[in-house]
């Protein structure tokens, strides 16, 4: 286990660096220079602020002095927020996409186990129905009309209740999140839910499941010990994928709510070109889903034995 | 205690006339029909029959597990204990299934739950049809490991079931269809799916087992090597109906129906010489969407009779406690049972 954890590391970093190096020369590429805005006025301000940001040197150069920086930790300074550094950028805003991402996947994992083992539990029936109904209406609408039609909703409902029930952008309290985190994660809720349905569908009629009606278990200890662990395990490998949809889904959640999150100062960063910011923040996120994704391997590997020895 | 301590002669499980039908998109189809059988303490009984001959559906409809729906017991009775099991499954279905009546399965790799110790699916039997405490229930299974026959029990209980071989896996199901002590174990083809000698081994654990405890086994199989080397009585079942039942010696020395006459030219065991080819049974098993009238091994019986087509065979008894479903044992019949045997054999 432990050497399987430190070989999963091992690929992870590589896989950090493979993605910190292709945003380097692609960022490289694109078109449009950082420096062309109201800041560059004259060849002489220019020539300074090249210096400062390194610019002036060649590409390899500037590529093994982001490196080294990058290993240190050290992501550089905005090049549109005077004086303030990628690091605390993303010091500051990651816990509040970090708060809203947490939530949204336990709402959705949480969602898609009970609404899944429901409808399977219902197969076929009514409330079958209505709630796969509503999974493909879940999985084929885009996550930025959803955020926009959860928004307007909200609205109708304080304007109908005649008070602030939640708020509808900003972000501080429980009640801000609320909202935000259910739409971040109702696409994948839906996808869980139908993933839950075929692995629960499929267990119900598997030999164990036969094994354990013949010891003479009562059935709700045949759904919970039996059932319900071995169905959650297809839901547990797609985690890392959903982590990743969610991360995302919270760039457009982020903005139309209004939330100071990472997400924000990534999509502002790319509109603004702001060098700095788009390499820090894109390598913050791929590690960061490198991450998770080992983090869920592991955690499979607690519920199935199994894949623990391997 | 029971009813079989009571009057020791009176079978501890007694199955009458028992239909299972199953609603598919084809229509019915009639599963089993009208099937009796019954079985002594410390005695086995086997049932033989072609794949789809309803075999399982027979057993597992006793225990309560087919599926409800499309599955039906639309008659009959199975009585254990003086109770009708079959009527009483859901209210009672707790006391019998994996109390006193325990039951193994043929594929042993996919009947252990995979995420749980193999120990604390034991255990699981105890504490919910005994009332034991967890860790009470828990070395009581590492004994019924070793019961089992698996060596360093205690250790292995605390393993999954991919830690085990399928032997291993299988001894595992034996103990927690045993753990409780059951009157009655219903084994359903325990050992085709593991190589030769490993059958021997489980074999020879249930016979064990059996003298230990002084319980019935129900054996479902193909072997007929297996029902010479198990069975203290044979049921031969066709198409949903039992077609002949007697003492092993009865149905393999004198068999009485031409099915299991056929049965035996068409199987390899022990008792057929090297010489003397397989013959295979021409035809197959009739529709169970639509039933015969009359015989069910009407069109593939070498015997038949302008009678066997449109009514159905009495039940003669052509020995004591040897029954064959066959015209050819009424008194009108032009053909003896010798003179049956000559032809067969010949
Ligand atoms: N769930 C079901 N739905 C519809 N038909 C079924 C169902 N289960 C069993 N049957 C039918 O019942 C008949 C008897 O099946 P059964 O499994 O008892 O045969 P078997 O004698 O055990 O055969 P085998 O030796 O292959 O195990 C078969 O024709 C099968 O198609
Ligand atoms: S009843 Fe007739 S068809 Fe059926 S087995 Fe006997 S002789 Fe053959
Ligand atoms: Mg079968």
């Amino acid at each position: 286990m432990l050497a399987y954890t430190f070989k999963r590391l091992i690929q992870g970093v590589i896989t950090v660096w493979f993605i910190a190096t292709a945003t380097f020369f692609a960022m490289h590429a694109v078109p449009g220079d950082p420096l062309a805005n109201e800041r560059a006025t004259t060849e002489a301000i220019r020539k300074n602020l090249e210096a400062r940001y390194g610019l002036d040197r060649p590409v390899t150069e500037q590529y093994v002095l982001f490196l080294g920086n990058m290993m240190r930790g050290d992501f550089g300074i905005s090049f549109t927020q005077e004086n303030r550094r990628v690091n605390d950028i993303i010091r500051e805003s990651f816990p509040v996409s970090a708060t809203l991402g947490i939530l949204a996947v336990a709402f959705a994992a949480f969602g898609g186990v009970v609404w899944g083992a429901l409808t399977a539990i219902y197969r076929n029936r009514l409330p079958d129905l209505v709630i796969t109904f509503l999974v493909i209406l879940g999985i084929s609408v885009p996550g930025f009309v959803v955020a926009a039609l959860g928004q307007l909703a909200l609205v109708d409902i304080n304007a109908w209740l005649g008070f602030s029930l939640l708020p509808i952008a900003g972000w501080g309290s429980i009640r801000h999140m609320i909202v935000p985190s259910m739409v971040l994660g109702l696409g994948t809720m839906a996808y869980l839910t139908r993933l839950m349905r075929s692995s629960m569908l499929e267990i119900t009629n598997s030999d164990f499941i036969r094994t354990a009606r013949a010891k003479g278990l009562p059935p709700t200890r045949i759904f919970l010990k039996h059932q319900l662990r071995n169905a959650i395990l297809p839901v547990i490998t797609v985690l890392g994928p959903s982590i990743a949809a969610i991360t995302t889904g919270g760039f457009v959640v982020e903005l139309v709510f209004a939330i100071p999150g990472l997400g924000r100062s990534f999509v502002q960063s790319v509109q603004q070109l702001d060098y700095t910011v788009i390499m820090g923040t894109t390598v913050f996120y791929g590690a960061f889903l490198v991450f998770m994704v080992i983090v869920v391997d592991l955690l499979y590997g607690l519920i199935d034995p199994r894949v623990r020895l391997e | 205690m029971t009813a079989s301590a009571a009057n020791p002669v009176a079978p501890v499980l007694d199955v009458k006339d028992l239909h299972v039908e199953f609603d598919t998109y084809g229509g019915i189809v009639k599963a089993v029909r009208g099937v009796s059988f019954d079985v002594h303490a410390g005695k086995t009984l086997a049932i033989v029959g072609e794949s789809g001959c309803g075999k399982s559906v027979t057993v597992q409809s006793i225990m309560g597990l087919i599926p409800m729906p499309p599955g039906r017991i639309t008659r009959g009775t199975a009585m254990l204990d003086g109770v009708d099991i079959v009527q009483q499954k859901i209210v009672n279905g707790r006391d019998i299934r994996g109390n006193r009546v325990g039951m193994i399965f043929q594929d042993p790799m996919s009947a252990l739950n995979p995420t749980m110790r193999v120990g604390d699916q034991i255990a699981e039997t105890l504490q919910v049809h005994r009332g034991y405490s967890k860790r009470q229930a828990f070395d009581r299974a590492v004994e019924v490991l070793t019961l089992a026959n698996i060596p360093e029990a205690d250790k292995r209980a605390r393993q999954y079931p991919f830690a085990f071989s399928g032997g291993m896996l299988q001894r595992a199901m034996i103990a927690i269809a045993i753990a409780c002590e059951p009157a009655v174990l219903i084994a359903d083809e325990p050992t085709t799916a593991l190589d030769v000698t490993i059958q021997a081994q489980i074999l020879d654990l249930l016979k064990d087992l059996q003298r230990r405890n002084g319980m019935a086994i129900v054996l479902i199989t193909h072997d007929l090597g297996v029902v010479a080397r198990m069975a203290d009585d044979v049921s031969v079942m066709y198409a949903g109906e039992i077609v002949e039942t007697g003492s092993v010696d009865d149905v393999f020395y004198r068999a009485a129906h031409p099915y299991t006459l056929g049965l035996k030219a068409a199987m390899p065991s022990s008792t057929t010489p090297k010489d003397q080819g397989l013959r295979p049974i021409e035809g197959t098993p009739p529709d169970l969407f639509a039933p015969p009238d009359g015989c069910g091994y009407f069109a593939r019986c070498p015997h038949a009779m302008r009678v066997c087509g449109p009514s159905h065979p009495p039940n003669v008894e052509v020995d004591p406690r040897h029954n064959a479903l066959c015209w050819l044992h009424h008194p009108d019949a032009p053909r003896t049972v010798s003179e049956l045997h000559r032809r067969v054999q010949a």
